[in-house]
């Protein structure tokens, strides 16, 4: 059993008492994340050093409570929502920029620091972070590593994974382990490439050597509107086709254009039935080479007009519409559920109006504002939880989403990640032996569950060899979990 | 010594299953072009991959191609040529998809088209124990379960077999050079500076080789920058690149692998026959056999934080030790637990 008063005297003792939170307020707090479930946690520890993550682990083990690492709170899925008899060990006190080394283009930082800090503080070096989720002025690089992070401009520079060379991760006996290398190849599996996207169950990550990308010399902006959503769709495959990767594909759909307009004033066609954001970069003859190639497919995709971002302010005003997209939806309805399937580019028409159809049957606003070049759908359901049974249809609405997301030969999750929201539908893209086989791989990092348990991996999923005696057990993560987790 | 050639990922289920009652040891083979790497060990077989070499699926709008990993490299290479594309391993035409996967032998293009491992989508596997897998997605951005497609890309064919991939594509670039300058590693670290977005900066014990590619005015605006700095270049288009591998023929060469600013700490132990790929850090080195000068080297590099196995010839690994050693222990544990993927072959005794 936890001893949770123990372990908070012993956190006290190691990291202050002015990190360690035990109030009501606190631990309702932070027993949630930016997703929809709500669970709840015995202790809050915010850890200044690397030397305090390890004390939180080692706490937590020694009194039987479970670690839940935590960024910023922004996840989307549930990943950060303790459950249980857990310790939330939230880094966001750890933002330090440890090194940055220009001529090895990698950075040293803390997990807590902002990815937005984090590009800022790149580019007088001529350099930026390529992952831009749109949670980046919140989000945290921890975070963004437990999520394999995405963003608009992943199209051509690849998600966090790419761009994380190692990272010291403190595993759950306490011990601390650099993985991966600043050396472009290392001893040993690839264990870093297991951790990124892991969503905080194998480890805490305590400090993150990320790839400095270089500032693109030149950048064009460009927004183009239609009238049917068919001509978006296929405008983004035929850029794609016709052998240019821009640095990003952005769509959103008339419903999210009128309400990002009414918010950014960037001057959106709020009579369009959906409007691409198309930005292009590299050297200026590279930007004008592929300029032209994505103007001509937008053309020949029956493009109404084309707005060319004049200077970095017009650039920054478009850029600002679709960043804020998520919290100008709150003009529709005081909720949403969002989902973020990826499918194959070559899909994109069928399952946008497969989705339409959908929220139609269901009575429920749906909007589409998506990365469209990656495949990466984020359907937004709008609604208001307090009427009741509505819930309950958003619910049903969503599995139906993620069904023909999968059919259509999708992947459940594009950036998210699994946490517990979409925990339950892993067996619609994986086999019981596939599920087996990551519970190994987890089971191999923490053979005794104590992090960040239920998360990911279905009840029920659990590796022959490493039964794990926390959260793989079917029955007692049944009996965890909280309410509003439909899963 | 058995030789096993599944012709279906199913006879590769098969085979396992039957080396594990029997207690054998197998040795995953594609196309040998990269068995070198990994400690000596003893095996009873070789499991070839090479007759496992369908495509699956292409669409080039999708700029994703699914294959069996028993295809060869210049087989894919026209099959994506064709649509346009390629998937930039530069590795021999008769090496093997699952081959330089298994050996994490990424492109000497990677400063701009990134290591190898970051190109896999999806991997299907047969694990030691004869377990059929599958991890990933068909699709290019995914964060769905456990990344196990990642783990074995640089296995050496010690956790699972590889028996077929989505890779995430490129573009062929629709133009390419290569500029010879003359000069040491500070000559190459100055065309390195100076020339935003070059594929590839080689230094050798003769000069510089800059690789661009791109749109054909991109490559032009980057030769002009590149004589601001280097006025007396030469160039040539469609080069192969490396042109100049002055490690080639020796019998050892090893692959080092260092931050990239210290890879001028190596040539003095490095000899005459080396290149390396600047801003990424790797320095290939040719060797007459692996004795002191491995010895040397290794240590030079360890000290640097990084590690140096042998690429070709009898060498090793090396024994630089591998983190989390019992996290490496259970992976082992779970995936091969008879020891039938060629046990000792990999990092750190695994």
């Amino acid at each position: 059993m936890a001893d949770v008063e123990a372990a908070r005297r012993a956190l006290e003792e190691a990291l202050g008492p002015a990190e360690v939170l035990s109030d009501p307020l606190a631990l309702t707090l932070y027993g949630r994340d930016a997703s929809m479930v709500e669970g709840g946690c015995a202790l809050v520890a915010f850890p200044r050093s690397l030397d305090h993550i390890v004390a939180c682990v080692r706490i937590a083990a020694e009194h039987g409570l479970t670690v839940v690492p935590r960024g910023a709170g922004t996840g989307l899925a549930g990943g950060a929502t303790p459950i249980g008899d857990a310790l939330v060990v939230a880094t966001t006190k750890m933002t330090r920029i440890i090194g940055v080394s220009p001529r090895d283009r990698f950075a040293w930082v803390e997990p807590g620091v902002v990815n937005l800090d984090l590009a800022s503080a790149l580019e007088p070096h001529g350099f930026t972070f390529a992952p831009d989720p749109s949670s980046q002025q919140t989000s945290s690089i921890g975070g963004n590593v437990s999520t394999n992070a995405g963003g608009p401009h992943c199209l051509a520079y690849g998600v966090t994974s790419n761009h994380v060379l190692a990272l010291d991760l403190v595993l759950p006996d306490g011990s601390l382990e650099r993985l991966g290398s600043e050396a472009p190849e290392f001893a040993g599996y690839d264990l870093r490439a297991a951790v990124v996207g892991a969503e905080g169950t194998l480890g805490v990550v305590a400090a993150v050597c990320v790839r400095l990308t270089p500032l693109p010399r030149a950048i064009r902006t460009m927004l183009f509107d239609f009238s049917t959503v068919e001509d978006c769709a296929a405008t983004v495959s035929a850029i794609i086709a016709s052998g240019v990767v821009p640095a990003a594909v952005e769509m959103m759909d008339r419903g999210i254009v009128v309400a990002v307009e009414n918010f950014a004033h960037a001057g959106y066609p709020t009579d369009a039935a959906a409007v691409l954001i198309v930005e292009v970069d590299g050297s200026p003859a590279a930007v004008d080479a592929q300029a032209r190639v994505v103007e001509e497919a937008a053309r020949a995709n029956a493009v109404r007009s084309v707005r060319v971002a004049a200077d970095p302010a017009e650039r920054a005003l478009l850029w600002k519409g679709r960043k804020s997209a998520f919290g100008a939806v709150a003009q529709i309805a005081p909720h949403y559920h969002l989902h973020d399937c990826t499918v194959p580019r070559m899909k994109l028409v069928e399952v946008l109006t497969g989705v339409y159809a959908i929220a139609e049957r269901y009575g429920i606003v749906v909007t589409q504002v998506f990365h469209a070049g990656d495949g990466n759908l984020h359907p937004l359901l709008s609604f208001d939880r307090r009427v009741p049974g509505t819930l309950e249809r958003v619910l049903l609405a969503s599995e139906e989403i993620v069904r023909l997301c999968v059919e259509a030969g999708g992947a459940l999750s594009g950036e998210h990640g699994i946490g517990l929201e979409k925990r339950d539908f892993m067996p619609l893209v994986f086999s019981a032996e596939d599920l087996a086989s990551q519970a190994c791989l987890r089971a191999a990092f923490d053979p005794e569950g104590r992090m960040n348990p239920h998360k990911v991996l279905p009840a029920g999923a659990r590796c022959g060899d490493f039964a794990m005696l926390r959260g793989g057990d079917a029955a007692e993560a049944a009996a965890n979990l909280p309410e509003g987790s439909w899963i | 010594m058995d030789l096993i050639h599944p012709h279906a990922k199913a006879d590769v289920v098969d085979a396992l299953a039957e080396a594990n009652a029997k207690h054998e040891r197998l040795l995953v083979v594609g196309g040998r072009r990269h068995i070198d790497k990994g400690e000596p060990c003893e095996v009873d077989g070789e499991l070839w991959t090479t007759m496992l070499d369908r495509l699956v699926a292409y669409d080039p709008a999708e700029m994703i191609a699914v294959v069996e990993a028993g295809m060869r490299i210049g087989d894919l290479n026209r099959l994506l040529a064709e649509g346009g594309q390629e998937w930039p391993s530069d590795a021999p035409e008769d090496a093997t998809v699952g081959g330089v996967l298994a050996a994490a032998a990424s492109s000497p293009r990677r400063l701009k088209v990134g290591p190898v491992r970051d190109s896999v989508l999806e991997v299907e596997m047969v694990s030691g124990d004869g377990r059929f897998v599958k991890s990933g997605a068909r699709v290019v951005k995914s964060v769905t379960g456990y990344d196990l497609h990642k783990l074995v890309v640089g296995s050496l064919g010690t956790l699972a077999v590889i028996v077929q991939v989505a890779l995430k594509l490129r573009p062929l670039p629709k133009a390419r050079r290569t500029l010879f300058a003359p000069g040491w590693l500070s000559a190459g670290e100055e065309l390195l500076g100076a020339v935003p977005g070059a594929a590839g900066v080689l230094a050798t014990p003769g000069g510089i080789e800059v690789r661009l590619e791109g749109w054909p005015e991109e490559v032009e605006e980057q030769t002009a920058l590149a004589r601001e700095v280097a006025p007396g270049l030469r160039t040539e288009d469609d080069a192969r690149f490396p042109a100049e591998r002055p490690w080639e023929d020796a019998p050892v060469v090893v692959e080092a692998a260092v931050p990239p600013s210290a890879l001028e700490h190596l040539p003095v132990v490095a000899g005459e026959r080396w290149g390396a790929l600047l801003g990424v850090g790797l320095m290939w080195v040719g060797l007459d056999e692996p004795g002191e000068g491995l010895r040397e080297l290794r240590a030079r590099v360890a000290e640097l934080g990084g590690v140096a196995p042998a690429i070709v010839g009898p060498g090793g690994l090396g024994a630089e030790p591998v983190p989390a050693a019992a996290v490496h222990r259970r992976l082992r544990a779970a995936f091969d637990p008879n020891g039938v993927l060629a046990p000792g072959r990999f990092w750190g005794g695994n």
